[in-house]
């Protein structure tokens, strides 16, 4: 009876002090946005030139157009005005207009590719997963064994493979070569509807999202079989097995759960990371999204574009972060909350 | 054994991604029904006659902008789906002369003040509106409005010299310009867009109408209109049967956005069936795409050219600041100043070297600012400049540039050390690379160079123009439209883009003659005046001419009746037919 009012107890302040914990961590949350607003608006800033410089290449136009457009753009206030004014528009939600499409708003542009970066993301970290984790096991339960060195061949010579170049590899053999997926952008025709569509996009992924999938599945797969190898060492372990538990059971009740912990933290991260990968992918196969957005507004310097797309996978990040660390609380007890 | 279990899972998801890939063929079968089911009820006129024409696959390698209103658009993307949407009343024929396009036929007043259109009968929009004069009232309004250039638009060039635009009558509409105009068809040659849709918009709101944006709604009078899109993917034209010059000969054209490096691939697979502007085959590419049989190529010269800047002269701190262009203030650059030295780096620099190792021999090299296909060009007028380091040598040492002090490279006469300094951008990939090329062609004749770090184009080009500083040569180049000759824009001492700071009276005045009127009025003399101005600039060299690129464009033979015009393959795209 005592010892069950006490873990009671515990259980409570546990629970009062998660709760602190995940305020806490949401209240250092504001202050790290605003840091990264200040950042992407000095990052873009700090570049020379503006959408209005650059190679004027047709003689055709009169340079003084430049200067009208250059002032009604607010281009020439004070960077102080500029970035209130910004500031204040990002936050009713309003990120202006794009400087490189004349008369569009940088929502619209970013609402009509959002979901395919987020389809294409959420595809690959699907193959990244379904491939890493069971080799990942697979080579740790066999260690040195031809197997295991199979998979850590394959796992460098997937981090060693740029995308762009791994993509092209994928598009010439299995869309030039072998005909069996489509090279470029996210439907054959614009006419398809319902489950049609959707084996249509669904084939349009497989490139890009293996292409994007396999990079990051090089790196899973070491950590998967790091993890179980060092948690196979580990006391409990060698208690459960002690215990006369069988292999299985112990593989799956106590070294797996506690090895794919470190797994959820990197999942957190992994989100920005796939944003940022899609850019060179989502080129290489047309995909029409935020990466193809991105590197266009690079190139014409499309600056309210580009802060846009910087905020958003700066959020990204800081959110999967945020939910990595609480996630990691509540499936790990032993982590403190100081 | 839980490690078979793993097994079943890959194998399992592997034979899904098998099923995936075998049920597209079905699928792209099932596809293309519907596209056709698609296009016969899009077209209400003629069933069974849209059933045998065919569509085509177009690519280009970045996506439209998606502002699809003539008078605002700003890529080379989105003319691509516009050549095909919208006329104006004039346009090239294959000798670069107007031919009637809207207008059936033209007169101008006796001193080039007025110029009367006589449009065709019967023209009408997409959405069935009859095409008249108010039409191109509208338009050119627009263009004169104070509102346009703050909305966003910069062809404010059209109508410099326009007093007033007025129809006549239905078919009839005069321009009236204040001055002179020997310019005055390509003026009027813009894009014609539709009073009765954007009569009502006010000028700073019709960038973001509806109708300047959204497919089926873009309303021109061209032979296809813009139905269907799926943004950064996808852009479907469709044949409007009313076209007044007759139905087009094909259902439709479907442009695709594509990666550059595939294209050769899809080509030959027979996804895409024409790529064209703006960029065309890249030249690496070209002995690739010509050896496919089913493939078509014509090879044609750019307007726009690369060259060589000098900073003949340099302008003040304070004429920077104000932007003030005044050839009285300019400072000169006594680096180049003997016109000996500068003859002498166009003989060094051995520029077909340029032109078949960076260009793969798929380009020119050029000795005025002419294209071949322009009736301005004028071989005899020009030196040559053929390669000759002996020559290039002989003229510094006859300029009285030695080396006196034995390191290699030469003094200047009064035997201070003599170094050129030579700004480049990055961007172009060509051009990148000639500039160490130069630089080596010069120092062999004891030029000696020093090459900055390349700048980006955007910072690279403020500098072009914001030349208070110690350049002394640059890499540049222009992209030109294929319009009159006349050079006043880049080459008159006080014109704006004159970035060499070349100031020549001789220059000048050579120019002025070429629109003198009425002297002017007559080809013949245009064609002498910009003779004897080409052969004065090719002897004074304010800058090096490097060389135009080829511009490669593919089809699939299939398609029959493209024009091969030096401005493109676009004309009269209402008679293309596919072969079946």
């Amino acid at each position: 009876m005592h010892g069950h009012g006490r873990a009671l107890v515990l259980s409570l302040r546990r629970n009062v002090e998660m709760h602190k914990y995940i305020t806490r961590r949401i209240l250092q949350f504001i202050p790290m946005l605003f840091l990264v607003t200040v950042l992407v608006f000095a990052l873009a800033k700090a570049a020379p030139g503006d959408p209005l410089t650059g190679e004027r290449l047709d003689p055709n136009i009169d340079p003084e157009v430049y200067e009208i457009r250059r002032e009604a753009l607010g281009l020439n206030d004070p960077l102080p005005v500029q970035y209130w004014n910004w500031l204040s528009s990002v936050a009713t939600g309003d990120f202006g207009k794009s400087l490189q499409y004349t008369g569009r708003t940088v929502m619209e542009l970013i609402q009509a590719r959002i979901w395919n970066t987020f389809y294409l993301s959420l595809f690959a970290l699907g193959v990244t997963l379904a491939i890493a984790i069971p080799i990942g096991i697979y080579s740790a339960n066999r260690k040195y064994s031809l197997f295991d060195y199979g998979a850590t061949t394959f796992a460098f010579l997937g981090l060693a493979t740029p995308n762009f170049f791994a993509g092209l590899l994928a598009i010439y053999v299995f869309s030039l070569t072998l005909g069996w997926f489509p090279a470029q952008g996210t439907t054959t025709a614009m006419s398809l509807t319902g489950f049609e569509l959707f084996i249509d996009k669904l084939r349009h992924l497989v490139l890009p999202g293996f292409t994007l999938g396999l990079a990051s599945t090089a790196a899973y797969m070491r950590y998967m079989r790091t993890e179980i190898l060092e948690v196979k060492g580990s006391d409990f372990i060698r208690t459960a097995r002690a215990k006369g538990l069988s292999n299985e059971s112990v593989l799956y009740k106590h070294t797996l759960r506690n090895a794919l912990i470190p797994i959820i933290t990197l999942l957190g991260l992994e989100f920005g990371t796939l944003l940022s990968g899609a850019i060179i992918t989502e080129r290489v196969f047309n995909y029409p999204g935020l990466g193809t957005l991105f590197l266009n507004a690079i190139q014409n310097r499309d600056y309210p574009v580009i802060m846009a797309i910087n905020l958003i996978l700066a959020v990204t990040i800081l959110i999967g972060n945020l939910l990595a660390d609480i996630f990691y609380a509540i499936v790990d007890p032993r982590i403190r909350y100081d | 054994m839980k490690s078979s279990k793993l097994w079943l899972v890959l194998v399992l998801a592997l034979s899904f991604m098998l099923v995936l890939a075998a049920c597209g063929d079905n699928n792209e079968e099932a596809g293309g029904n519907n596209d056709n089911n698609n296009e016969e009820n899009n077209d209400n006129n003629n069933d069974s006659d849209s059933t045998e024409r065919g569509t085509i696959t177009a690519a280009m390698y970045s996506a439209p902008g998606h502002q699809f209103n003539p008078l605002f658009y700003s890529d080379a993307y989105e003319a691509n789906i516009l050549d095909f949407t919208h006329e104006a009343l004039a346009k090239l024929d294959e000798n670069l002369d107007w031919e009637p396009s809207l207008a059936e036929s033209w007169d101008i007043n006796d001193d080039f003040t007025e110029i009367t259109f006589t449009l065709n009968e019967g023209v009408t929009w997409h959405d069935g509106e009859p095409f008249t004069a108010d039409d191109v009232v509208f338009t050119y309004n627009v263009l004169m409005d104070e509102d346009y250039v703050a909305a966003g638009g910069v062809r404010t060039n059209y109508v410099a010299d326009l007093e007033t635009v007025e129809a006549i009558d239905p078919l009839t509409v005069k321009f009236t310009y204040t001055d002179t105009n020997i310019n005055a068809i390509f003026d009027a040659a813009f894009i014609i867009v539709p009073e009765h849709i954007f009569g009502d918009v006010p000028i700073l709101e019709m960038p973001d109408y509806s109708a300047s944006r959204n497919a089926g709604e873009v309303i021109g009078t061209g032979p296809f209109q813009l139905t269907n899109m799926l943004e950064g993917e996808r852009y479907e034209l469709t044949a409007y049967d009313d076209y007044w010059q007759g139905a087009p000969g094909l259902a439709g054209i479907t442009w695709r956005v594509i990666e550059q490096s595939i294209m050769p691939g899809l080509l030959e697979n027979g996804e895409i069936d024409m790529i064209a502007e703006p960029n065309g085959v890249p030249a690496a590419d070209f002995d690739t795409v010509d050896a496919l049989e089913h493939i078509t190529t014509y090879v044609t010269q750019d307007f726009g050219y690369q060259y060589m800047g000098f900073k003949l002269h340099h302008r003040t701190t304070e004429d920077v600041e104000a932007g003030v262009i005044d050839p009285d203030n300019w400072i000169e650059n006594e680096k180049i100043a003997d016109v000996r030295v500068r003859q002498a780096i166009v003989y060094a620099i051995n520029r077909q070297a340029l032109v078949d190792g960076l260009l793969h021999g798929m380009g020119t090299v050029l000795n005025a600012n002419f294209p071949e296909a322009s009736w301005a060009f004028d071989e005899s007028a020009v030196n040559p400049y053929d390669y000759s380091p002996e020559t290039a040598e002989e003229l510094l040492d006859e300029a009285g540039y030695v080396d006196v002090t034995g390191d290699g490279f030469r003094e200047d006469p009064d035997g201070n050390e003599w170094t050129l300094n030579f700004d480049y951008p990055t961007g172009n990939a060509v051009r990148e690379r000639s500039a160490p090329i130069i630089v080596e062609n010069l120092e062999e004749v004891g030029i000696r160079v020093d090459l900055r770090n390349p700048r980006e184009a955007g910072p690279h080009f403020d500098l072009v123009e914001e030349d208070d500083h110690d350049w002394d040569m640059y890499l540049a180049g222009w992209s030109l439209s294929a319009a009159d000759p006349d050079p006043s824009a880049l080459w008159l001492s006080t014109a704006p883009y004159n970035y060499t700071r070349w100031n020549d009276p001789v220059s000048d005045e050579l120019i002025r003659a070429g629109i003198q009127a009425p002297e002017a009025f007559d080809q013949d003399y245009r064609k002498q005046a910009y003779s004897d101005w080409a052969a004065h600039m090719s002897e004074q060299v304010p800058q090096v001419f490097l060389y135009s690129s080829d511009n490669i464009y593919a089809y699939n033979s299939a398609i029959q009746n493209v024009k091969h015009y030096p401005a493109g393959i676009y004309s009269d795209a209402h008679l293309w037919t596919l072969e079946q």
